[in-house]
């Protein structure tokens, strides 16, 4: 137990106001879902469901939304498998490249996504791909994606103790057996974690999927962004609502998994 | 060496290259139709920055980051001191309590603010309840910078929150049993350990908010226009690649140049400070 010198009552007040600060926009929105009149009014209007039930109605809330669902299934799975490949490479063999390639890997991570996104639409017609379907959606989810699966397979690799593996070798089990039975399960809970992160980032992104999109083929964040700008009703409350539980319940499982300690601050942001 | 190929030849085709392509297409001729012409061309960046009108876009969007990196760094440093002082448990609900605002869409964030700042949002029908007047809360400068700081804090905390780890809690108390004041231990000893971390997080923060785009626009309306929100503009809109491309390599330098400077200045006074 660390007590600092500074951990007194005005510490705790202003820390609890910022976190006030921090939550407050998000339970608002919360709670104007499931508030029963047409504006949000304060005191609220008592509980109603109707909102999440005008949601399930809109045929282009549902189609944005199983749109997004689907297109962050698709960047999950590549960017988990190619960063998952990334990370136990250059921490187990690169030696002289090192620190070249994890620059490289976190690279789409340090330039301003939507400058990326600018960048991959011309490219997209430059070479004649053009952007229509989900192809162009899923190349740029995927390559925002990936850092953070590298990142987290990165930091439960450091911290791996080789000797397990080097005792399974001994023991007469093949490279193959050795990873499937000793590495896969040790390193599980950051292959996961990386997934969840490469999940959400690619759900809630915004910049790459503006400028990528298509008609007919549009993600959630861009519905409810397009809705937003002429009006807000409650509608756009209960989209939200579902989104929300989505990233508090991703980030429940990934403190389960690996802690969220672990990837907060054990590697590079 | 299988392992590490194919993502290699991803970044180079899908980063590398569209990268090296957007600073190739700001040197190329606009015709009056169709989207670009192969002829080499500075005239693009003469437009660029030629044009006052880009000068005070460039102008308003660094300042709204650099009020932004500054109000973060106040809110995130009693956060993130508090948050390395807590004990286990409980420093991991604090965690989950930072953590997932970060995870939740930009868009929806925005909203929650709209819900609170709007012209007949929660704070004017409060402020209105007791008889004040109406207060411009949103649709301005003031409402991007406030949207901005929220999205950011989490972000600036986190990069503290690092550096305050990596303290010695045995420097600390040498300097209390030393007849140190808290104040005068904190000033002398955990303040200037924590540098690294106040630089990381105010380098990150004015960088993400240089290029955020969401927030502008749903917060500032038409009142506000950044650098994010031109290109765009000149790209989807005018359709015009060869200078919206141009205006992001502006925006790259001259956001470079900036940093180069803080480093620069932070280096300087670093320098000064240490005996």
């Amino acid at each position: 137990m660390r007590r600092g010198p500074l951990s007194g009552w005005g510490l705790g007040a202003a820390v609890t106001l910022i976190y006030v600060f921090l939550l407050v926009p998000i339970l608002i929105v919360v709670a104007a879902a499931f508030n029963a009149g047409e504006y949000l009014r304060f005191p609220p209007q008592g509980f109603s469901l109707r909102w999440f039930v005008r949601f399930a109605q809109s045929e282009s809330f549902v189609r944005a939304f199983l749109f997004s669902l689907q297109l962050a299934v698709y960047a999950t799975l590549a960017s988990t498998l190619l960063g998952t490949m990334a990370a136990l490479f250059i921490v187990r063999h690169a030696r002289r490249v090192r620190d070249a390639l994890r620059l490289l890997m976190v690279a789409p991570l340090q330039f301003p996504a939507i400058l990326t996104g600018i960048a991959l639409l011309i490219f997209f017609y430059a070479t004649g791909m053009g952007t229509r379907g989900m192809r162009p959606l899923f190349i740029g989810h995927t390559l925002v994606a990936l850092p953070y699966v590298f990142l987290t397979v990165s930091t439960v690799l450091f911290g791996f103790n080789r000797s397990l593996e080097e005792a399974a070798r001994s023991l007469g089990a093949g490279p193959f057996v050795t990873f499937r039975r000793i590495t896969l399960p040790l390193i599980k809970g950051g292959i996961i974690s990386g997934a969840l992160f490469a999940f959400i980032t690619s759900f809630d992104q915004f910049p790459i999927s503006l400028l990528l999109i298509s008609v007919g083929n549009t993600t959630l964040p861009i519905a409810l962004f397009d809705y937003l700008r002429f009006s807000y009703e409650p509608t756009a409350a209960a989209v939200s609502t579902v989104s929300v539980l989505l990233s508090v319940a991703i980030v429940l499982l990934i403190q389960r998994l690996v802690g969220l300690e672990a990837v907060s601050w054990g590697g590079p942001r | 060496m299988l392992l590490i190929l194919p993502i290699i030849l991803f970044l180079i085709v899908f980063f590398l290259i569209p990268y090296a392509n957007m600073v190739y297409m700001s040197f190329l001729m606009k015709p009056a139709e169709g989207a670009y012409v192969r002829q080499f061309t500075l005239a693009n960046y003469a437009r660029a920055l030629g044009d006052p009108f880009h000068w005070k876009v460039l102008r308003n969007t660094f300042w709204y980051s650099i009020l932004t990196a500054a109000i973060a760094l106040v809110l995130g440093y009693p956060v993130a001191y508090h948050l390395t002082r807590a004990s286990g448990r409980r420093r991991a609900w604090l965690l989950v309590l930072l953590i997932s605002p970060l995870l939740v869409s930009v868009v929806v964030r925005s909203f929650g603010w709209m819900i609170l700042l709007g012209r007949v949002g929660l704070i004017n029908q409060l402020v209105r309840s007791y008889g004040g007047p109406e207060l411009a809360l949103m649709y301005n400068p003031f409402g991007v910078v406030v949207g901005l700081v929220h999205v950011y804090v989490p972000f600036m905390a986190l990069a503290i929150a690092g550096a305050l780890q990596n303290i010695s809690p045995d420097m600390e108390r040498a300097a209390r049993s030393l007849g140190a004041g808290q104040w005068r231990v904190f000033w002398r000893v955990t303040w200037p350990l924590s540098l690294p971390g106040v630089f990381a997080g105010t380098l990150l923060v004015f960088i993400l908010a240089v290029s955020s785009y969401v927030i502008p626009i749903l917060l500032g309306g038409s009142n506000v226009l950044v650098m994010p929100m031109l290109i765009v503009q000149m790209l989807l809109d005018a359709f015009n690649w060869p200078l919206g491309s141009a205006l992001s390599m502006v925006l790259f330098g001259l956001t470079g140049a900036l940093l180069w400077l803080y480093v620069k200045l932070l280096n300087r006074a670093l320098r000064w400070s240490q005996p």
